[in-house]
């Protein structure tokens, strides 16, 4: 259980800075996820850590000991910090006990602090195997196993779930997140899924062009982001022009109460596809459908304003008689958040790509 | 470094002394142009010939539905037991009229082409099958395929072979100067026996060494960036074989006319010549002692070359940059000298700086892996190229220091890189003779050094057994060689 | 992927301490030093082949208890070697295959003098003048002819005759040989350089058969593949043995140039005693061991050499020594090689 902290962590290869000066604090016993773009330095911030790479300004404690910058580099080895690679990086020539009891003394390999975190990751039974006898996700439970198994300070995982299909993702993450707290380990995952980093970890950090650009809360993170790019990075967002008079933003889709104090004057506000209802009476704006896109559990609808504006909503009950090119009347439901300046006017901000978001192109 | 240094070191100061005036006499001449040219052209003529014959080989035997292609891929990788001096006299004995640069040529050709086969196949197995199924896919031919993809992916391997082969030519004694194809390491030995001029000889050593940079300067430039094609993740899959139909017959005769070139002649000759003599080798005690000398002292060459080439090899796949590549290149020059100048140098460093090793096993190990670092260094780098760094560095994060990192990943992962490295040297090491006659301890007769003694009196019959001993010997760690290049594996590709 | 430094470093520590380990490792332990006089052994470094002097040198330990280190390498090899090696070289004798090896070494000062109550039991034709070397067996320089190829009445008169235009094509020659050389040498000794560089280029002219080695030569002559070549005599007692019969059982016959031609030089095998072991008795008892009755029966027995001693009689199958028409030349000056070395370069025989 330990607390780590960057600060003003710099590095750069040759003439790209991979990190520009990045501030970041992970709880101990808890899941940070450092959730970014390919190339926004997470990579880099992940191997910072680790101690393989030297840091060029700033530096990292752990529950308080400088481990790099000004002038030290604490060896990876004696960092205590311990990594699940992307692709498991299982020693192929080692059983799955061997590799699980790799980063123990002779002592506690005999004890069964072995079968211990292979049960925790749900393989008990499967030390005799070799690495090359399990399955992906066998080999990457195994992998996290053995990143537990000597009591890291710290667990870093690398994009841990990136290389396995869907399905067997979203039970692996979840079976790991309970692994890590079961054992009461402080981790660090990193990830350009945002629906992983949302739906397992304690605290969200957003990583962009090597800077943090925001901590908190999953709920903070989707709900209060940071800027409009968090907002669309996050989740899918619908970013909209609008006039703030008495806390209340006039907009495309009527006026909208906003969340917190902002003073009066032109603003971006942010408005969640799943704030957008299908709804009759007072208040209600007419739209056209332009698309209709099931996904099983909800379903995404784009539509058009009287205005030309194009939104999207986000529909529960998918199964609701849309039909292409009719016209439908929509309210927004809860507050939305403001935005001081109209970064991106008229208009949703298209989400960033990533393989688990089903876009709506 | 140091042991590839020496001879460097050597030629310098023995060339030094010979002084400006001498050198140019020596070196200013239409002979040493026109060696120069022969070299290099025996070089090239003998390098696309084993290219063309390895991957011709290499790609019968993995890629298509041959019949006993197993079989014929053992066939195909003996020669590598086969000393150039054997099968050249052999040849010769066959064929008393052969000589010159196209018999040289032939002869070269059929004992080093298993030094192209071997990565070559290895390549065929590891390359990805899916690269070919998107070509043909994409609507390429067989053969577009084959050139656009397959040789692309080979290429690699091709080249390492290649250069092994080139600088195996420059350097080899046996075969030019038994078929009299005059070339610059025969001058060079011409020069050693001519009136016993060492500095004639040496100056004309450092013009190898000045061939040999072109060489590996051309091959390094051809080098392309991201030459080293991995293959991520994903199950291996076994290649697909080409169904040869009735082309099948033909492709035998040819591999059966190499076999009988490569193998069957040289042993039909040396039978004839045993029949024919009277002569008899030493007693059995003998030969055992000269076959145990042949073993210990190419297995300490072989240890030593290969803790020398460890962290040459493992700096060469994990630190990559001019350093690096200047210390592989180095590696590779003593690699073109003659036998007989690495011997020299070796003496003089003896002599001058480690005199307790003079005429010892060790110095004999050391002049082994003077002479054969590059082949145990392309192996380690190759098999530790292939070895993820991110399990080095998920085994430090577990605690584990650079040692023990070392000792219990790194290690086992390259071991079988080290394998074949450590059986290519023990192999050529079993077959080098120069450097061998110069620095074995005194009294000390190997397996070579005893064929040479028969032949140079013409007791053919008393050398017989002991080529015989050294050729099956040497077939030992040629077998597995063959093993690790995946041409014995079981695992059979699917219809194609 | 970059290493880490520390483990780049690592890897450049391990390299190192391989190469101390290897230089520091076990050394010495199979190299006594044999330099100590009067320790019942020697180190003798033989150009001479293990074949052909391996019984005399057991001989030699059985009748005096001194162990022979030997070591066997070509005769130029282990000139190349000895004087590389220099005053620190573990050897205590020489024994060549010629007189141009030991006269190469001697040039450099590394033969002690020998004393003169050994050299006095050699003709000084067989001897270097300065007594720092002694010829143990001779051999003559012959032609090789296949009778049925060259009938003995066609043989020429004299070895300059061969750059004729009848033998185009027809004589084999191995110029990278020491006893070519030698020949070569006494050609501008005996005639001047003019005369042999002439000679060579004639040879060249002719469309020689060039072979590695003598053995080569007489065996191509003996089976009919070349008329003639130019050998050393005993090389037909080589053969002959190797094929299980005697060397008149041979097709080949031998033809001596009559009349004191160049072409009949007569060359020697030798000792020279290393600085070192000057005062070593095991070391002298060798030489004289050489000189004595048994030794030179031996060659003339088994190596088919001549003896150099006057009372032992030569080979069988030859005329004695005594009787050839040996030309004057002086062995002495058999080691103006490097002159020889570059007329022969340069006369296109070699490469």
């Amino acid at each position: 259980m330990s607390n780590v902290v960057l600060s003003g962590v710099v590095k750069r290869y040759g003439r790209v800075t991979a990190l520009a000066g990045a501030d970041l604090s992970v709880p101990s016993g808890q899941l940070t996820a450092v959730l970014g773009p390919s190339g926004c330095g997470k990579t880099t911030l992940l191997r910072c850590l680790a101690g393989f790479e030297r840091l060029d300004a700033g530096e990292i404690r752990i529950d308080g000991t400088r481990v790099a910058g000004g002038g030290r580099h604490l060896p990876a080895h004696r960092r205590s910090i311990a990594v699940v690679p992307q692709e498991g990086a299982l020693f192929p020539h080692l059983s799955v006990a061997d590799n699980v009891g790799y980063g123990l003394d002779r002592a506690t390999r005999r004890s069964d602090r072995v079968e211990e975190v292979l049960a925790l990751v749900g393989l008990a039974g499967y030390g005799g195997r070799m690495p090359h006898q399990l399955s992906g996700g066998q080999q990457q439970r195994v992998a996290v196993a053995r990143a537990l198994a000597p009591r890291p300070s710290v667990v870093l995982l690398d994009e841990p779930f990136s290389a396995l299909d869907a399905g067997l993702r979203a039970g692996l993450r979840h079976d790991v997140r309970q692994a890590l707290r079961a054992d009461g380990a402080t981790g660090v995952l990193v990830t350009h899924d945002q629906g992983e980093a949302l739906s397992v970890a304690d605290q969200v950090v957003v990583l962009r062009d090597g800077r943090v650009i925001q901590a908190g809360s999953p709920t903070t993170v989707y709900r209060e982001p940071a800027d409009p790019w968090v907002a669309g990075f996050v989740g899918d967002a619908v970013l909209l022009p609008a006039v703030v008079e008495h806390g209340s933003a006039r907009t495309a889709l009527g006026v909208v109460p906003v969340a917190g104090a902002v003073t009066d004057g032109p603003v971006t506000v942010l408005v969640r596809p799943e704030q957008v209802r299908f709804a009759t009476g007072p208040g209600a704006i007419s739209a056209t459908v332009l698309r209709h896109d099931f996904h099983g559990h909800d379903a995404l609808v784009g539509l058009r304003l009287a205005d030309g504006t194009r939104i999207t909503a986000r529909i529960l009950d998918g199964d609701v008689a849309v039909s292409l090119g009719g016209e439908v009347t929509v309210h927004v439901d809860g507050a939305a958040r403001v935005f001081p300046c109209a970064e991106r006017p008229g208009g949703q901000v298209e989400p960033s790509t990533g393989p688990v978001h089903v876009g709506i192109s | 470094m140091a042991v590839a240094l020496t001879p460097l070191a050597y030629l310098a100061v023995r060339t030094g002394e010979a002084g400006g005036d001498r050198i140019l006499a020596e070196l200013w001449t239409e002979r040493v142009g026109l060696l120069a040219l022969r070299s290099l052209g025996l070089a090239a003529v003998v390098t696309t010939a084993c290219v063309l014959l390895g991957v011709g080989t290499a790609f019968l035997v993995i890629r298509t539905d041959l019949p006993g292609r197993r079989a014929f891929a053992v066939l195909a990788a003996l020669p590598l037991a086969v000393p150039t001096y054997i099968a050249a006299f052999a040849w010769v004995s066959a064929m008393p009229r052969l000589e010159g640069f196209w018999p040289a040529a032939l002869v070269l050709t059929l004992c080093s082409y298993p030094y192209v086969l071997l990565p070559v196949a290895a390549a065929l197995r590891g390359a990805d099958p899916a690269q070919e199924e998107v070509s043909r896919s994409l609507g390429r031919s067989g053969w577009q395929t084959f050139t656009a993809v397959t040789l692309r992916q080979i290429r690699p391997a091709t080249a390492a072979g290649a250069l092994l082969v080139a600088l195996y030519v420059l350097s080899d004694f046996g075969a030019v100067s038994i078929l009299r194809a005059d070339t610059f390491t025969r001058a060079i030995f011409v020069a050693f026996d001519l009136g016993f001029d060492r500095t004639g000889a040496l100056v004309l050593s450092s013009v190898l060494v000045v061939l040999t940079v072109l060489l590996l300067t051309g091959e390094t430039a051809t080098r392309r960036r991201g030459a080293r094609y991995a293959r991520l993740g994903g199950a291996r899959r076994a290649v697909s074989r080409l169904s040869l139909g009735p082309a099948r017959w033909p492709a035998m005769v040819a591999l059966v006319g190499v076999a009988g070139l490569a193998l069957g002649v040289p042993a039909v000759s040396l039978g004839r010549r045993l029949a024919a003599g009277v002569s008899r080798p030493g007693a059995l005690p003998e030969v055992l002692a000269a076959a145990g000398n042949s073993l210990t002292v190419s297995l300490a060459g072989a240890a030593l070359t290969m803790l020398l080439a460890l962290p040459l090899g493992l700096l060469a796949a994990r630190a990559p940059g001019p350093l690096t590549t200047v210390l592989d290149r180095l590696a590779y020059l003593a690699h073109a000298l003659p036998g007989v100048v690495i011997g020299l140098s070796l003496i003089f460093f003896g002599i001058n700086v480690a005199y307790p090793l003079y005429q010892t096993r060790w110095l004999l190990a050391l002049a082994y892996a003077t002479l054969f670092l590059p082949l145990a260094v392309g192996a380690v780098a190759g098999a530790a190229a292939q070895s993820p760094t991110g399990l080095e560095e998920v085994a430090r994060s577990l605690g584990r220091g650079p040692w023990t990192v070392l000792r219990t990943v790194t290690l086992p992962l390259t071991l079988p890189g080290i394998g074949a490295g450590a059986a290519l040297v023990f192999l050529t090491g079993m077959k080098e003779l120069p450097a061998t006659l110069l620095l074995r301890p005194t009294g000390t007769d190997t397996l070579a050094t005893e064929l040479w003694t028969s032949t140079a009196v013409g007791a053919y019959a008393a050398a017989a057994p002991y080529a015989a001993l050294l050729v099956a010997i040497s077939a030992l760690p040629t077998w597995l060689l063959v093993a690790r290049s995946g041409l014995l594996d079981k695992e059979d590709g699917g219809p194609s | 992927m970059h290493l880490h430094r520390r483990t780049t470093t690592v890897l450049l520590a391990a390299s190192v301490l391989t190469l101390g380990l290897a230089a520091c490792g076990s050394g010495g332990t199979d190299s006594t030093d044999p330099g100590k006089p009067d320790d019942k052994q020697i180190t003798i470094y033989s150009g001479r082949n293990e074949q052909l002097v391996k019984p005399l040198l057991e001989k030699f330990t059985e009748q005096t208890g001194i162990t022979v280190r030997p070591r066997y390498a070509s005769t130029a090899q282990l000139a190349a070697q000895l004087v590389e090696e220099g005053e620190k070289s573990p050897a205590d004798v020489f024994f060549a295959q010629d007189a141009g090896a030991l006269g190469a070494v001697a040039k450099r000062g590394m033969f002690s003098t020998l004393p003169e109550a050994t050299t006095a039991k050699v003709p000084q034709t067989y001897r270097a003048g300065t007594g720092q070397w002694v010829g143990v067996s001779a051999r003559a320089r012959v032609l090789a002819y296949n009778p049925d190829l060259v009938p003995a009445d066609q043989l020429p008169k004299s070895v300059f005759d061969l750059t004729g235009p009848q033998w185009k094509g027809k004589v084999a020659l191995a110029p990278t040989n020491a006893s070519f050389q030698a020949f070569v040498t006494a050609i501008r000794v005996q005639h001047g350089d003019a005369r042999a560089e002439e000679f060579l280029a004639g040879l060249k002219a002719n469309d020689p058969q060039i072979r590695e080695g003598n053995v080569k030569i007489v065996e191509d002559v003996n089976s009919g593949i070349v008329p003639v070549g130019l050998v050393n005599h005993y090389y037909l007692g080589e053969v002959a043995k190797e094929q299980g019969t005697t060397p008149d059982g041979l097709k080949v016959k031998l033809h001596f140039f009559p009349g004191g031609d160049t072409g009949a030089l007569v060359n020697v095998a030798g000792v020279g005693v290393l600085n070192r072991s000057a005062s070593d008795p095991d070391v002298q008892k060798f030489v004289d061991f050489l000189l004595g009755t048994e030794a030179q029966t031996y060659f003339a027995e088994q190596t088919f050499e001549y003896p150099v001693v006057t009372d032992v009689h030569g080979p069988a199958y030859v005329p004695p020594l005594a009787e050839l028409a040996v030309p004057e030349v002086d062995l002495n000056d058999l080691d103006t090689l490097d002159a020889t070395v570059t007329m022969i370069k340069n006369s296109g025989l070699v490469p």
